[in-house]
């Protein structure tokens, strides 16, 4: 039995998925994200398109997929927002980076090793968005560091439910 | 470098992401004047032409699911209010009925006084905003984030929304349209931390600013330190901000905390009147312009009609004073040297009656040497007391007796010419 190099391993390792299943996950994300807070009030201690970026970038072991991934999924976010188009990019887009390089790393079928990323990530998204937007950008921001960890806690419970799920979604080889 | 870029792609793409996207934060934030960025919001220019596009292309293909999603939840909900959950609705029916017909009565009273409240207003010139024209939308979506408090509602600039219209609903208001698309409009909510409004407190008369803090809490910020204000205050629009009329209900007051970063000032907490959380039906203000029905119009120029009428008639009293007054014996003829002025003329059978002699002359007494105008030389020039005879207060023609001022003596005798 030969040893598998490191690319043949990542290889092995990828998971694959259908092109629908890229199209519309991110999309429900975005979709969900914007009209759950009118049903949940102000408990709106979640983020869906962080948590499929975090998912997909830990399943596709691609640093520049998930970059790109990141950036739309922010980019789309700041849309929606009265912000500055590209601060929840710039937060993505490390964050989808950095995920895809931990995944290539460590072993990302263990479930708590998954939630434990997501629930550092999230934290380091609020960081890398409060960075840009008070010092990058020099603008005013009201911040409250609670609600950034309760939204952390809220995105692994999130991620605890929904990537067993998206699991169920891979193409089998 | 063929090689460096194959093997630090990664890091190659991962940089221009994010250089191209800080390119674009900087194109849209500004410096201002006073030394600080600021966003492009209604104070400012409005986000440039590429931005919207963007904004646009976002809300374009997230509105169309997230509308879906809204229509199958109102409509799960309604199926579920108009045809399942139908239970006492004969005994309810039967008491709103009635509960409808006693406010009909009270509906008539009320309009007959608020019509002529109207009249009474427009008589007076007042400018007061009136709400006319309203246009009822359904929210549908949020930004997403509690970083940003927008949330989108169902009608557009087709509908004639434009920018800074206000936007509230019969509990109070909710925020301001911010951009406008086709059939879409995003609302910036009074409770975010970039948005502001003009109020007042309802007992108190203090004024402040409404924002929203970093949890999405109403506050009324920008108030000196006062013992008055109390927890169940109402607020009230101040109507200062040219985008919310005044007098529209905004919540009470919940508690007061001091300002941190301020001393002397407080930061009122805000218990809001419309439920920000869970809005469905919202009204936006379209117009405010003072207007009436025809009944009304016509009621109000037929006001102005006899407001005319009024000034005239002053008139031709005067005039007819004056004309009688002329004909009238003066008792100063400024054609004539003093001793054969009527007062001194001996060779009138019917001599006026010389004024009767002070007790005890003072300042104010007929001849003395100093008077009240005199000292602070304010006295009249001599030509303008001496044209005219006296007129007697009648002649002033408004019908009404003069007042006295306030420290002045009646005065019993005619003015002798000084």
């Amino acid at each position: 039995m030969s040893l598998l190099s490191a690319d043949n391993r990542r290889d092995f390792e990828i998971h694959r998925y259908p092109l629908l299943v890229y199209a519309m996950v991110p999309l429900a994300s975005l979709v969900l994200q914007a009209w759950l807070p009118r049903v949940v009030g102000r408990y709106d201690w979640f983020d869906l398109p962080l948590v499929v970026t975090v998912y997909f970038a830990l399943g596709r072991r691609s640093p520049i997929q998930g970059t790109i991934m990141g950036a739309g999924m922010g980019l789309f976010e700041d849309a929606l927002s009265h912000h500055p188009i590209g601060v929840n990019g710039v937060a993505k887009t490390i964050v989808g980076f950095l995920a895809a390089s931990v995944g290539v790393r460590i072993e990302v079928e263990n479930q708590f090793i998954r939630v434990l990323l997501n629930f550092s990530l999230s934290l380091l998204s609020s960081v890398i968005y409060f960075f840009t937007y008070r010092f990058l950008l020099g603008l005013p921001l009201d911040w409250s560091w609670l609600t950034e960890l309760m939204r952390a806690v809220g995105n692994s419970l999130i991620a605890i439910v929904l990537f067993p799920l998206l699991d169920r979604l891979q193409m089998r080889e | 470098m063929e090689p460096f870029l194959v093997r630090y792609r990664n890091l190659v793409v991962l940089l221009a992401i994010l250089m191209a996207q800080i390119a674009g934060l900087a194109v849209q934030v500004r410096h201002n004047s006073t030394g600080m960025n600021a966003l492009p919001n209604s104070s400012d220019p409005p986000d440039p032409s590429s931005v919207r596009l963007i904004r646009l292309w976002g809300n374009a293909i997230i509105s169309p699911p997230e509308r879906l999603i809204h229509g199958t939840k109102i409509g799960l909900g309604s199926l579920w209010t108009n045809y399942i959950d139908l239970r006492h609705v004969r005994d309810e029916n039967h008491d709103l009925q009635k509960t409808v017909d006693r406010l009909r009565l009270e509906q008539a009273a009320l309009l007959e006084d608020a019509r002529q409240g109207q009249r009474l207003q427009a008589m007076l010139g007042f400018q007061e905003k009136y709400i006319y024209t309203t246009v009822a939308a359904q929210a549908y979506g949020s930004s997403g984030s509690d970083r940003s408090h927008v949330f989108y509602i169902d009608k557009g600039s087709r509908e004639g929304l434009k920018p800074d219209m206000a936007v509230i609903t019969a509990d109070g208001i909710v925020g301001k349209v911010r951009d406008v698309f086709s059939h879409t409009a995003q609302v910036l909510a009074v409770n975010d931390a970039t948005s502001g409004a003009g109020v007042i407190l309802e007992t108190t008369r203090i004024r402040g600013i409404l924002r929203g803090d970093a949890v999405g809490r109403l506050e009324v910020v920008g108030v000196t330190a006062d013992q008055r204000i109390q927890p169940g205050e109402k607020i009230l629009t101040a109507g200062g901000d040219l985008i919310f009329p005044r007098g529209l209900p905004v919540g009470v007051v919940e508690k007061v905390v001091n300002d941190p970063e301020r001393d002397g000032m407080i930061d009122i907490i805000v218990k809001p009147a419309a439920h920000l959380e869970r809005l469905d039906e919202v009204l936006v203000i379209t117009s405010t312009e003072p207007r009436f029905s025809p009944q009304e119009e016509q009621d109000v120029a037929t006001s102005e009609s006899q407001k005319d009428v009024v000034p005239t008639a002053i008139k031709d009293q005067v005039k007819a004073s004056e004309i009688m007054a002329e004909k009238l014996p003066g008792l100063i003829d400024p054609n004539l040297p003093p001793d054969k002025q009527p007062l001194n003329d001996s060779s009138n059978p019917n001599p006026a009656a010389p004024p009767p002699q002070p007790l005890h002359p003072d300042e104010f007494s007929p001849g003395a040497a100093s008077t009240p105008g005199s000292d602070t030389g304010t006295e009249p020039a001599p030509d303008a007391q001496t044209k005219k005879p006296v007129v007697p207060h009648a002649a002033e023609g408004n019908g009404s007796k003069p007042q006295p001022t306030q420290g002045s003596k009646p005065q019993t005798t005619p003015r002798r010419n000084p």
